[in-house]
């Protein structure tokens, strides 16, 4: 009894206390969600108190108590919002877009390769309310959740925001025959139009510096694509857009130039465009209409420099970077003919009218999804 | 308590003496023997086996699923890293559930006010005594400020009344989320009326007003978003109800019409907002001449359009639900739906079909199919901030009315001179007067007696002469009296 029966008695306390103690050092040396990361840093520094915030920053879960607390006053310095040719240097917020109509688990895979520090990307999607988008969302839910709750800290995008589309698309089948009918493509790309402004504008948000437009459909990009593009510090930017496929004779893999939305202008396109009436739209890759435009798909050089730019008067939407004060002057993605061009030609044509040029690189190549 | 040890009652069984007599009551505990326990050793073997068995399952789970969850579970949230765990970062939306309908207050939906600031301090607090009153639900309204180019104190007041409007203790008074966006585009133009308004400047102007309105939106508009209103704070007077009220004609776009009122010697109002109007053709071939970049701006002679306004067809009497179609809307009040926005429709700060800003607006929104209406009789009231030359006029009419105050001081300075100069004698004048005036009087009597006897001579005279000879003699009487006349009042008149 007495003093030895008690100290024996505590000695098994103190291990206890020194293993929990150890466990926690060392799940603290080992966790990458260790709390003195920069990324979990700068995600504790962007969040928000409400769910009303912009949506491309996370915020703070609210306790429901019944009681509504107002939200804070916010200021927003947009004079501090830059887009520089070192984006990663200045810590310079990207949101990627994506109308997604069928999901493609390469695009989600060459999504979580991007090099690009993802604390500093929100990705957004919108989506129709139609069967093929129940199933898109479903699918793109479940590689979210494992990317965002369970997914090793560095690899979790700062925000996702899923929108469903409120309108619906004109043609029911999505498969790439039909989409390709020159008749179609008027209607085709306004409702796209359409799906790109209401995706750009509900949340592009205060903080965003650049804009990366991504087609559902683009399974491979080089995994440095934000900075490669971003270096240029061009308004807009465009990557050329390839497809890979195995030629039927010779069984061999193959690639061949796939967006022809990438162009600059020319005269017979214009002569073209002037006898139309203002409701008709100039198409690109259709033999009944011979524009003679250059396209930047076939200016692509085996072996060229990856750098190599040359000015645009239209470009394709599959990939392409645009500086956030570019659409935040107003730049849209015209549902109706604008000069004779819709979606994001008519776009390119917007930005013009707003002293913003655009560029393009053709040695520097994307993949789209061969169906 | 019964000593359960009845055989051992005399017993020690702790050490300590216990009393005879004192058997059946006792709350020492000590009279317990510990359980029967395995030797020491063997016991702390055990917890430390069943420890490592812990640590080993938490390493498994540690690296089946890396992440935050380990941690979060043994520090129970407490530490830091717990928050992060607790952060969203996923938002799902339905954009068909935001599409706005004619009674959005019933179904919650959502507006996004929309102000645009320059050097707006003086209004600012007439602007919150309009938020103060609007009676759609309060925390069903975003507001949403960029604030531009100001060079007085409009942002540290604008934070400051927003802090109060949210710490007011009135819960229906605060309002939902607050932007307050702050940036510069370094515009040139000066912001009082006169630049404002002259013709040269409108087009650049409008321009840079469109881009300020597009980076408001654009920075704001949130996927939850069924309505937005865009609101000038030099509104002065406007209904309660206005949000409830354009809302109610479920039209995607809508406005109201813009009066102000006026000093009485401008006509007491006036239409103010010139930009709501239906198209015409006179305009249409206007455009048609104009080169890509030009601007059409309304209320100037330069352009003369011959479109019907919306604020010239006022009827103060007429029924304010009345809806008229436009083309180009005014930028003081709208009322648009969401989708609008989302949609693309924006305000061009580049020449859309020769318009930009609020007016190219419109005819966006017309573009794009939308419906675009204007109500005639339902009016708000601008703030009237007299021009250059109003205030000259002004000026010109104070200094007139202070030439004529000072003039009409003289007179009255004046007469009381003259009468402090006079007040003595004055009574000596009074009976100066009466002396004269009866005198006169005295006179005038003689006269008349004179005449009098002078009349019935002549008429003796004359109805003893020939007849022929009576006109010229009436005309001759007639003189004669007039002169006694005037003879006889000129001592009355005299002394005044």
């Amino acid at each position: 009894m007495g003093p030895a029966r008690s100290l024996r008695r505590s000695s098994p306390l103190t291990i206890v206390v020194g293993v929990i103690l150890c466990i926690v050092i060392f799940v603290f040396l080992l966790s990458p969600s260790s709390a003195d990361t920069a990324a979990a840093k700068s995600r504790q520094a962007n969040a928000a108190s409400n769910p009303l915030s912009p949506p491309t920053s996370p915020f703070r879960k609210q306790v429901d108590n019944g009681k509504r607390v107002p939200p804070p006053v916010v200021h927003y310095k947009m004079n501090n919002v830059t887009s520089t040719g070192d984006p990663v240097g200045n810590r310079e917020t990207i949101l990627i877009l994506t109308p997604l109509a069928r999901f493609y688990q390469e695009y989600w895979d060459n999504l979580m390769k991007l090099t690009y520090p993802h604390e500093l990307i929100t990705l957004a999607f919108i989506i129709p309310k139609n069967r093929e988008g129940n199933a898109a969302t479903a699918a793109l839910q479940e590689q979210i959740t494992k990317t965002q709750k369970t997914g090793p800290e560095k690899l979790r995008f700062a925000s996702i925001i899923i929108e469903r589309q409120d309108f619906e698309p004109p043609l029911a089948s999505q498969g790439e025959h039909e989409r390709h009918k020159m008749e179609n493509q008027k209607a085709r790309r306004a409702s796209m139009s359409r799906a790109r402004n209401s995706l750009l504008f509900t949340t592009l948000g205060p903080s965003t510096s650049w804009v990366l437009w991504l087609d559902a459909d683009i399974i491979e990009t080089p995994p440095s694509l934000i900075q490669d593009l971003a270096f240029h510090d061009e308004p807009i930017i465009v990557p050329n857009c390839f497809q890979r496929y195995v030629d039927p004779k010779t069984k061999e893999k193959k690639e061949r130039p796939y967006d022809f939305n990438s162009w600059q202008d020319s005269d017979q396109a214009k002569e073209i465009g002037a006898k139309m009436g203002p409701d008709d739209i100039l198409l690109e890759g259709y033999a009944e209409m011979a524009t003679y435009r250059t396209l930047m798909a076939y200016l692509y050089a085996e072996g060229g420099d990856p750098k190599d730019k040359i000015p645009l008067d239209g470009v394709g939407g599959t990939a392409l970077l645009v500086k956030a004060e570019v659409h935040r002057d107003g730049a849209m993605f015209p549902p109706f003919a604008f000069y004779h061009l819709i979606e994001t030609e008519g776009f390119t044509k917007m930005a013009k009218r707003l002293g913003w040029n655009a560029f393009g690189l053709p040695n520097y190549r994307v993949y789209h999804y061969n169906e | 308590m019964l000593p359960r040890h009845h055989a051992k009652a005399d017993a020690y069984s702790n050490g300590y003496p216990r009393s005879k007599d004192k058997t059946t009551y006792s709350i020492s505990p000590h009279r317990f023997q510990p359980r029967a326990s395995p030797p020491a050793l063997r016991r702390r073997r055990q917890l430390l086996f069943r420890l490592c068995i812990i640590l080993a399952i938490g390493l498994f789970a540690f690296f089946i699923w890396p992440g935050a969850s380990i941690l979060s579970i043994l520090s129970l949230g407490f530490i830091s890293t717990g928050e992060d765990f607790q952060l969203e970062t996923v938002r799902y939306y339905d954009l068909s559930n935001v599409q706005g309908t004619a009674r959005g207050w019933e179904r919650e939906e959502r507006i996004l006010l929309c102000a645009p600031l320059r050097d707006a301090e003086s209004h600012l607090r007439m602007f919150f005594s309009h938020l103060h009153n609007f009676t759609y639900p309060h925390h069903l309204i975003d507001l949403a400020f960029l604030v531009s180019d100001s060079k007085d104190r409009t942002l540290p007041l604008l934070s400051e009344l927003l802090e109060a409007l949210q710490a007011d203790e009135d819960p229906k008074m605060p309002y939902g989320e607050i932007s307050i966006i702050e940036k510069d585009f370094g515009q040139k133009v000066n912001q009082d009326v006169e630049s404002r308004h002259g013709f040269a400047a409108q087009a650049s102007r409008r321009k840079l007003m469109a881009q300020a309105r597009n980076w408001l939106l654009s920075a704001a508009l949130r996927p939850y978003h069924s309505w937005v209103y865009w609101r000038d704070v030099d509104v002065e007077t406007a209904p309660f109800t206005i949000l409830e009220d354009l809302m109610r004609h479920n039209k995607d776009v809508i406005v109201p019409n813009v009066w102000r009122p006026l000093p009485d010697w401008l006509g007491g109002e006036q239409p103010y907002d010139l930009n709501s109007w239906q198209e015409s053709e006179t305009a249409l071939a206007l455009a048609d001449t104009l080169d890509e970049d030009a601007v059409i701006v309304e209320g100037y002679a330069e352009y003369a359009t011959w479109r019907p306004h919306l604020a010239y067809l006022r009827d103060p009497y007429g029924d304010p639900d009345m809806e008229m179609d436009i083309d180009g809307v005014g930028g003081v009040s709208i009322l648009a739906k969401a989708k609008v926005f989302r949609s693309g429709v924006h305000f061009p700060a580049f020449s859309f079909q020769k318009h930009a800003e609020t007016e190219g607006f419109g005819k966006m929104a017309k573009r794009m199919q939308f419906s675009v209406v204007g109500l005639p009789h339902y009016t708000i009231w601008h703030l009237y901030e007299p021009s250059v030359d109003d205030i000259r006029h002004m000026e010109e009419m104070e200094e007139e009315r202070k030439a004529r105050e000072r003039e009409e001081q003289e007179k009255l300075d004046r007469v009381k001179k003259i009468k402090d100069q006079f007040v003595d004698t004055g009574s000596q004048w009074e009976k100066d007067k009466t002396g004269i005036q009866n005198e006169a009087m005295k006179e005038k009597k003689e006269k008349e007696k004179k005449e009098k006897e002078k009349k019935e001579k002549e008429r003796k005279e004359a109805a003893a002469a020939a007849a022929a000879a009576s006109a010229p003699d009436e005309e001759a009487r007639k003189a004669k009296t007039l002169e006694a006349a005037r003879e006889a009042g000129k001592p009355q008149g005299n002394p005044q």
